[in-house]
């Protein structure tokens, strides 16, 4: 059973489309990206998920159960961090989290040790009993992420959940997505702007643009469709510069540059080439040292389907 | 309804109005204002004013015949008891009704200004369990506060008239019907009152304003009852508070309606 499927599901804000027809499944244990730019309809997504807002039309599953009619049983499993932290500044960090234990029906006995865990994994322990208003921006973020994890969420949302963070604690935080993920079983969804975070923690990814799924997939199927060619870098004996140039400047189609003596740049290569271009160097007897591909990134295919996106609305 | 929810909701938001200054001070002035200042300064105020007695005796001739007869001849148990039982007991009222309308605007306008009602309404509590909770943090410090302030009250206007009524004459019994009936009823008036403003505006400022509006049913009965115009018994004092409890019914029915998570997002 997925924990998310959404079928052909459509919601408007008065005249405005926030999500056109979008079908997608969440796999358990999956850390999934929801990637768009701002009003793409990522955060509409994440709220018609926890029943907070009802769709006009379309399904919506968490766990088998509709959040529109079983709400209260789904967010249980649920959490959600905020884009900004939605922090009471009159509440200390303990009395923050104890509510919220108690607001997710925490057992009575688990509470204790588990703020007590969660204020020393995320660094402020020593900050427990202070007010939560005269916490830094970064502090505030990791108190809203040991609030979202307290009562072990089966499924996890993070909104744009290093924005504000240190390199520190956004090394934390990756490390705690991809441990509640692969050691824990935990699902995640992130909510981001950014795609080298996206590529480097996601399972898979869902490309958003006004309201509508613009491409789904892992993070390298989606890079590979929006750009099938690759650039190759092809390290061989310097002395066999120019023969490996003319070699390669020989084959049908392709393009080629050099970096400097020995290192050969060459563009555009469709990806089934690739093999053929080291097997023709080797047979002329030239000595090939290093041949290393460049995988189109995340980024790359990012701008392109937001480019396609625009060109198709 | 999950019980142990509701309580967490109804602790924090308690906990985060004790905390907060601007909301602390009406809470604490007006009480002390009514409970304790006006009824000390009101016993005394003939004997403070001394020669004014004569503008007392002309204001007691004014008053309606019906009053003048329950109280009999004009001397100074009779202006404490009229004072007391009549002219400042409905601005008790104020008290629980301030106090809720106070509570229930942080509660609902201030917690969506905050933005730090997103992460309720993605916790497990059910629409009916948040109103409930939300409900519950504003009536029962304004029901306590009330029954507080009365005790105060009694026990100041006892100790301060014992020099001129020479016995425990307070509270009597219309005094006790508004503070165990009317009390609890205009403090469900002031948070259905703020409940239903809040609704509608997105601003703590804006809910305080329309919010305060429904405190004019209260200054409506002081008036008429320092004026004569209306005479508190037992009897009236359930009547009024039947119906101010009707009308926040109604007011909280209609509230618990529109009180739905999938609105109140769109407000965020």
């Amino acid at each position: 059973m997925p924990a998310i499927l959404l079928d052909h599901v459509l919601h408007r804000y008065g005249d405005t489309m926030a999500l056109r027809d979008l079908s997608l499944t969440v796999e358990e244990g999956e850390v999934f990206s929801l990637l768009g730019h701002n009003g793409a309809g990522k955060t509409t997504t994440v709220r018609i998920v926890n029943g907070l807002l009802a769709p006009a039309s379309g399904t919506v599953l968490v766990f088998g159960r509709s959040p529109l009619t079983d709400g209260a049983v789904v967010r249980r499993r649920t959490a959600v961090l905020t884009e900004s932290p939605t922090l009471d500044d009159r509440l200390t960090a303990v009395e923050t989290l104890r509510a919220f234990a108690e607001m997710y029906d925490v057992p009575r006995a688990d509470v204790g040790p588990r703020i007590d865990a969660l204020l020393a994994e995320f660094g402020i322990a020593d900050r427990a009993n202070a007010r939560v208003g005269g916490f830094s921006r970064g502090m505030k973020q990791r108190l809203s992420l040991a609030r979202a994890l307290v009562h072990d969420p089966d499924l996890l949302f993070l909104d744009e959940p290093t924005a504000g963070l240190d390199p520190v604690a956004t090394q934390q935080l990756h490390d705690t997505v991809r441990q509640m993920a692969r050691t824990r079983g935990r699902t995640v969804v992130l909510c981001t702007h950014n795609l080298v975070e996206a590529q480097a923690l996601s399972d898979r990814v869902a490309v958003l643009g006004g309201g509508a799924l613009l491409a789904l997939g892992t993070p390298a199927e989606l890079a590979r469709r929006i750009t099938p060619r690759l650039e190759v870098t092809i390290e061989i004996d310097p002395a066999r510069h120019a023969d490996a140039v003319a070699l390669i400047a020989g084959l049908d189609g392709l393009t080629v540059a050099a970096d400097r003596t020995g290192i050969l740049r060459v563009g555009s290569i469709p990806r089934e080439r690739v093999p053929d271009i080291a097997a023709r160097l080797v047979a002329s007897g030239i000595p090939l040292y290093r041949l290393e591909p460049h995988e189109p990134s995340l980024t790359d295919a990012y701008f392109a389907l937001q480019q396609v996106g625009k060109g198709s609305a | 309804m999950n019980t142990r929810i509701i309580a967490a909701i109804v602790r924090k938001d308690l906990r985060v109005v004790r905390r907060s200054r601007a909301l602390m001070t009406p809470l604490i002035v007006l009480p002390v204002l009514l409970m304790i200042v006006f009824p000390t300064v009101f016993t005394f105020l003939p004997r403070i004013l001394g020669g004014a007695s004569a503008a007392f005796s002309e204001m007691f001739r004014n008053l309606p015949d019906p009053v003048k007869q329950q109280f009999g001849e004009f001397t100074e148990a009779t202006w404490i008891r009229i004072v007391h039982t009549q002219m400042l007991a409905p601005l008790m009222l104020l008290v629980p009704f301030m106090v809720a309308n106070v509570i229930a605007a942080d509660g609902f306008a201030g917690e969506r200004e905050r933005k730090t009602l997103e992460p309720l309404l993605y916790t497990p509590a059910t629409d009916a369990e948040l109103f409930s909770a939300k409900l519950l943090a504003a009536w029962i410090p304004a029901v306590m506060i009330a029954f507080g302030g009365a005790f105060i009250y009694a026990v100041i206007v006892n100790v301060t008239a014992w020099p001129v009524m020479h016995r425990v004459f307070f509270p009597d019994l219309t005094w006790t019907v508004m503070v165990l009936w009317m009390a609890p009823a205009f403090a469900a008036l002031g948070l259905a009152g703020m409940l239903l403003v809040s609704l509608r505006v997105r601003g703590m400022q804006e809910a305080t304003q329309l919010g305060g509006l429904f405190v004019l049913p209260v200054i409506a009965l002081v008036v008429g009852e320092v004026r004569g115009a209306i005479l508190l018994g037992p009897m009236m004092a359930v009547a009024i508070g039947l119906l101010v409890w009707v009308i926040a019914g109604a007011l909280l029915l209609f509230g618990v309606k529109r009180f739905k998570r999938t609105s109140l997002v769109g407000k965020l």
